[in-house]
């Protein structure tokens, strides 16, 4: 009897110090570094609502992701990170902009330009990643199409012969104060990068702080409104892949906002399907996906990935760009004057 | 003997059970709330969970206020060209007691702005139209309200504000939709508007007020599908008074009720930059 005992408490034994051995390093564990991007392997389950969706409201600024590049450089292959010796580079570069920034006059043998100082816009933290791009795997973007290269030779053919600021079409979509389009209003630019979620029962809402965009997302099912209804913005669909919420964006106008910063680059069609990923890694991490599918632009689909930190004290401020736009005001009428100055000097 | 080895066998599980929650996963689980989630979407009728009026939806304001927030006739528009399409269409006020209580300059001001209008009416120019003009703009507008704030995103020029449903904040800077902060007063949500900049009108007959204009809208539900909504406009330097606006929301019934996109910078371009625009040679 004593023997079985004696057993049994030495079996138990071994089993407790054998919890105990995997729970340990678990415990005492710090990882030497974080991987900026958490996915499948995250044990994290954000709270969830009143009404059972997962919480992921908040302040969500890309403002960290400042300065990284948009496609990976082709020297890296297929790496997602950069070299110890590259981000001691970014991590030196981040330093001279601090310095600089300090600076109260322009350097006695500086130029001087038109532009605001340098600490004007806000600066992103150094980052190990090393494009937004992050498939195809070597971090850059597909091919255009055939049908892509023509529209942007014949859009370069008809600026010949025409002037800077002879109309307000001349500029951008977003200099106009239009829209930067779904991903040109997310991408990390120089300021007022906020990006807000607002959840309420059956949506989620999201505010974009440049140009005052508000994307709301139903998440019942219904259909997108049919091809006759299309805008900027794209209309969206959205539902709850586990605690990932994935959103479907389509019925956007063809040939206006491109994917890159500020809406720039390539515009994209009406075609394109844009999918992205809200997935809550930590209480205060964000991976952010956006698959790009536009057949009639891009010969292959491809995706930007996005850490983003949850910065509760960040100020979403109204973004007035129309209202403000006195820069469109002054560029037509400086163009105008200048003409006449010109014409009168004949 | 049996018990001391039920002792020793409970003991050694306390301890198993006790370094297992020693690990980062459970530990977080632990800090997140333990209610066990209902399968499938929660029904939410005409209260939130915590028992607030629900007020989530797409309503829009069905009448002639954004034209003139008093009562007034049909009258011909100002461009013959749009015939009957371009006319004033007649209009039950807004206004209790259907007078606003101008001081005289300031009524100089809003004459000098309806002889003005449409070019000098800030919706033309496609501006955010502050508030409350976008309460009853001819655009739906969705209420999202979150267990936490409420926002209000309006078709008319993609504008939106988010109302603070925590300890008020102070207006920073003025802007165009201003800074609100709202509570509830029983069934009402209240919303205390400041920090509007002063460059929106009440409507397309040139009623304005000055950016000291201070706003406190109530909104309550009358049933599911209307919404009772109120306003009571101080400015000391425009108006003798305060005086109130007020005015049923309806709640978009289509299936698929949507607010669209109204992007009208394009359509105000050519009024704001026509004259600069590079003339064709002569």
């Amino acid at each position: 009897m004593r023997q079985r005992i004696l057993t049994s408490l030495m079996v138990l034994g071994a089993a407790l110090a054998s919890v105990l051995l995997v729970t340990m390093p678990v415990i005492g564990q710090s990882p030497a570094r974080k991987t900026p991007y958490q996915t499948k392997k995250s044990a994290y389950t954000p709270p969830k609502l009143p009404w059972g969706d997962p919480d992921l409201q908040g302040l969500w600024p890309a403002t960290d992701l400042i300065g990284v590049p948009m496609q990976r450089d082709p020297k890296d292959g297929d790496r997602t990170e950069v070299t110890e010796e590259e981000f001691a580079q970014r991590q030196a570069k981040a330093e001279r902009t601090e310095v600089a920034d300090k600076a109260e006059y322009v350097d006695k043998n500086g130029k001087v330009g038109i532009n605001p100082p340098g600490y004007w816009l806000e600066h992103g933290k150094p980052q190990r990643i090393a494009s937004l791009v992050v498939d195809p795997p070597n971090g850059r973007i597909p091919p255009l199409t055939e049908r892509a290269k023509q529209k942007a030779a014949q859009a370069k053919q008809a600026k010949q012969g025409h002037g800077p600021n002879e109309s307000w079409e001349d500029q951008s979509l977003y200099d106009r104060c239009i829209s930067r389009g779904v991903m040109g209003s997310i991408l990390p630019v120089i300021y007022n990068n906020g990006t807000q979620i607002v959840q309420g029962p059956g949506y989620v809402a999201i505010r974009y702080e440049m140009i005052h965009e508000t994307k709301i997302i139903p998440l019942d099912g219904s259909p997108h409104p049919g091809k006759n209804i299309k805008s900027y913005m794209g209309d969206s669909r959205g539902h709850w892949e586990s605690n990932t919420l994935v959103i479907e964006t389509t019925n956007f106008l063809g040939d206006k906002n491109g994917i890159g910063l500020n809406g720039g680059g390539t515009p994209h069609s009406a075609g394109m399907v844009l999918t992205e990923k809200w997935t809550r890694v930590a209480p205060d991490r964000m991976v952010y996906e956006a698959i790009v599918n536009d057949p009639e632009t891009w010969t292959a689909p491809w995706t930007i990935r996005m850490p983003l930190r949850l910065d509760p004290e960040f100020p979403l401020y109204e973004y007035a760009c129309h209202e403000g736009n006195y820069a469109m005001l002054n560029m037509l009428k400086g163009a105008r004057a200048e003409e006449a100055a010109k014409a009168g000097k004949k | 003997m049996r018990k001391t080895l039920t002792l020793l066998s409970t003991a050694a599980a306390a301890v198993v059970c006790i370094s297992l929650t020693l690990t980062p996963d459970a530990a977080r689980a632990q800090s997140a709330p333990t209610k066990k989630a209902k399968p499938g979407p929660v029904k939410i009728g005409s209260r939130m969970p915590d028992g607030k009026p629900n007020l989530n939806g797409v309503w829009e304001y069905i009448g002639a206020a954004n034209w003139n927030i008093q009562d007034h006739s049909a009258a011909p528009g100002p461009f013959w060209q749009l015939g009957a399409i371009g006319a004033i269409p007649a209009g039950q006020g807004i206004v209790e007691g259907n007078e606003i209580p101008y001081k005289p300059a300031a009524l100089e001001k809003k004459n000098q702005n309806k002889a003005h209008w449409p070019a000098e009416d800030p919706e033309a120019k496609c501006y955010m139209a502050g508030i409350p003009r976008s309460t009853y703009m001819p655009f739906p507008f969705q209420i999202i309200q979150s267990n936490q704030d409420i926002l209000m995103a309006y078709e008319y020029a993609s504008s939106n504000r988010l109302i603070n449903m925590g300890k008020p904040i102070e207006a920073g800077s003025d802007t165009w939709m201003g800074t609100s902060n709202g509570h509830w007063e029983g069934d009402t949500l209240v919303v205390d508007v400041t920090g509007l900049n002063g460059l929106s009108w009440f409507d397309r007959a040139g009623n304005w007020a000055s950016d000291k204009l201070h706003v406190v809208e109530r909104y309550k539900r009358r049933d599911n599908d209307v919404l009772d909504y109120e306003a009571t406009i101080e400015d000391p330097s425009v108006f003798t008074r305060p005086w109130k606006i007020s005015l049923p929301l309806y709640r978009r019934a289509e299936k698929n009720a949507q607010i669209l996109e109204f992007k009208c910078v394009e359509f105000a371009e050519e009024l704001l930059y026509g004259k600069y625009k590079k003339q064709p040679a002569k």
